[in-house]
């Protein structure tokens, strides 16, 4: 916990110690961890896979450019504003997919996203494929909006890493877990299971959107193409899966290991996704826990910790029966 | 006129879909596995094919003849090597290996074929088309579709009537039971997936003949095959065939209002289609 604490601090202060450079690694990190904690909410706890995460992220970061290039209102302003797109989207999503089961609802998730994107493609007022570059920043001086993007990432880690943390930890988080577990003895057990759903697939787009306007804020750029990219989609199961499904933990060590590797091999491209493929394969079906799963399995230190012990009354404490 | 034509050139394109869906109904209506990397296996025989047609110069007849038996290999070790371990209760673990699997397929071919379009040369085939009352119908959309309706009713014969096919349900409808009984449900998947892929090698030559393909083309033609799948009623086959026909109407339709908007208007209406009749068209009830 503390460690967080440091890292958080770390990543607000870094305009004042680190470069530029530096400075977009940790945004883009910040949003690919954000993204990947959202996905493992869903995937990992509420059995929801998704691979159409996408359309919330493009949503969020086409409401932030429309606030900020149509109507003028401040861009830091209209971080939080763009949010309500996705939570709109969530809602008739949500409401179309549920009764598809396991991978056909992944599936559906997608031609949402798709049809999201072919939407978008077509709309002349957003500029249609050519996409909305964000122009208004450019009042800004770098070291204003580096400031800006690294309190807004540090906030966006605190919601989507602390809340999950959070709601781990709340009442609503053993039902969770006990969703994760079974889900059909969850439910018999009192867990509201449609609605645990239901909260956490709109949740889970709020913050996945969150880290999207982020992301195009800090490329002041977005088409149709990149925002709905399913390439999101693949990053957030490649972190979660390597890293470790159903643990706070995992989609941290998974953003790590993503990115870094990442940014020096991904000048072979084509190779190296390759390997990626066969590396979630592999961890499918070998090592379904992850990373993380493998090291918990080994030593009891969770960094977050969400898990509940049986605590047996002492002896003494025993009433006789 | 403009619209029968649509409605026509709909129901073709739909031939087209009703190969690719095919062979996902049949693995979801008896291993309830979505294999995320249906298109791009699609997409694979489909570059294999035209690389041996050129190397060879092989005629389509005996690309087909080559190709099949090869795709069936590729479907039994597919379920032999990666599904039959992540088959089980829960379809997490087989939803992410085959997307994994998708990954690497995807960017291998890229390494192999680059990123150009590629197709298969018909000897005339592809542009001979005949006048059927003011409208033109294309030789090789027909072939397309006659082949899926004969497949379709190959398939569902061979689910209904056969020894194969009566243990294939048994495996669908209780593994455990079935297994108990002397049905060897891995080795049904394994014949089963490798029916899949073989129909997919089908649908490879036919779609490199009608279009063209490159190494990106696949999670498109995994979207439709999926659309066509759910809008019939998942896990019958007659149903992901008339899937397909509403698909490709829908998509043609939308074509014609507006050229960007003919795959957008396929999956509004699947969207549409989800939200009145979830059970899908061909269920009864």
């Amino acid at each position: 916990m503390s460690l967080s604490v440091i890292v958080l601090t770390a990543l607000v202060a870094m305009p004042w110690w680190a470069d530029s450079g530096w400075i977009r690694w940790a945004v883009e990190l910040s949003c690919y961890i954000a993204i990947a904690q959202m996905w493992n909410l869903l995937a990992g706890y509420a059995g929801l896979v998704s691979v159409g995460q996408q359309a919330f992220i493009g949503a969020a970061g086409y409401a932030l450019f429309i606030l900020c290039q149509k109507f003028g209102v401040n861009p830091f302003l209209a971080v939080p504003l763009a949010l309500i797109v996705p939570a709109l989207l969530s809602v008739p999503t949500y409401l179309l997919l549920y009764r598809l089961d396991g991978p056909y609802f992944a599936i559906g998730t997608w031609v949402v996203a798709e049809a999201v994107r072919l939407l978008t493609t077509n709309l002349d007022y957003v500029n249609a494929g050519a996409g909305l570059t964000l122009r208004v920043m450019a009042q800004y001086r770098l070291h204003e909006r580096e400031i800006a993007m690294t309190m807004l990432s540090g906030i966006l880690l605190l919601v989507t890493v602390g809340g999950s943390y959070w709601l781990l930890r709340s009442r609503h988080g053993l039902a969770l877990t006990a969703m994760r577990d079974n889900p059909v003895s969850a439910g018999s057990q009192g867990v509201n299971v449609s609605r645990l759903r239901f909260f956490v697939f709109v949740a889970a787009a709020v913050g996945t959107g969150f880290a999207g306007a982020i992301y195009y804020m800090a490329q002041l750029r977005i088409t149709p193409a990149s925002g709905y990219d399913p390439k999101w989609a693949s990053i957030s199961i490649f972190i979660v899966m390597i890293g470790g499904i159903g643990s706070i933990e995992g989609a941290i060590i998974g953003g790590l290991i993503y990115f870094f590797p990442d940014r020096f091999f991904s000048q072979y491209g084509a190779s190296y996704m390759v390997v990626l493929g066969c590396l979630t394969l592999f961890m499918a079906i070998y090592a379904r826990g992850g990373i993380w799963g493998l090291v918990a399995s080994r030593f009891d230190a969770p960094w977050f910790p969400v898990g509940r012990r049986l605590a047996l009354p002492a002896a003494g404490e025993r009433k006789p029966s | 006129m403009q619209w029968l034509d649509a409605l026509v050139q709909g129901v073709l394109l739909g031939g087209m879909y009703a190969q690719y869906a095919l062979g996902m109904a049949l693995m979801f209506g008896v291993m309830r596995i979505v294999n995320i990397a249906h298109g791009d296996l699609m997409i694979l025989l489909a570059l294999t094919g035209i690389s041996l047609a050129t190397a060879f110069s092989l005629g389509t007849m005996s690309l087909i003849a080559v190709l099949v038996p090869l795709a069936a290999l590729l479907g039994w070790t597919l379920q032999r090597g990666i599904l039959n371990k992540a088959v089980g209760e829960d379809p997490l673990p087989s939803l992410i290996a085959t997307f994994g699997l998708s990954i690497a397929v995807q960017n291998l071919m890229l390494q192999i074929w680059s990123a150009d379009t590629r197709s298969l040369r018909g000897g005339g085939l592809e542009s001979a088309s005949i006048d059927v009352g003011g409208v033109y119908v294309g030789v090789l959309p027909v072939i397309v579709l006659v082949t899926a309706i004969a497949l379709t009713a190959g398939l569902d014969f061979i689910v209904r009537a056969t020894r194969f096919g009566r243990g294939l349900r048994a495996a669908a409808a209780d593994t455990e039971a079935a297994a108990v009984t002397g049905v060897d449900p891995k080795s049904i998947y394994a014949v089963s997936t490798a029916i899949a892929v073989a129909i997919l090698g089908i649908a490879a030559v036919f779609q490199s003949l009608r279009a063209t393909v490159s190494p990106a083309d696949g999670p498109a033609q995994l979207i439709y095959a999926f659309e066509a799948v759910i809008i019939g009623g998942m896990g019958s086959l007659w149903g992901a065939f008339v899937g397909s026909m509403v698909l490709g109407v829908a998509q043609a339709i939308g074509f014609r209002i507006d050229p960007g908007w003919g795959i957008l208007f396929g999956h509004l209406v699947f969207l549409a289609a989800l939200a009145i009749r979830p059970e899908g068209v061909m269920k009864r009830g």
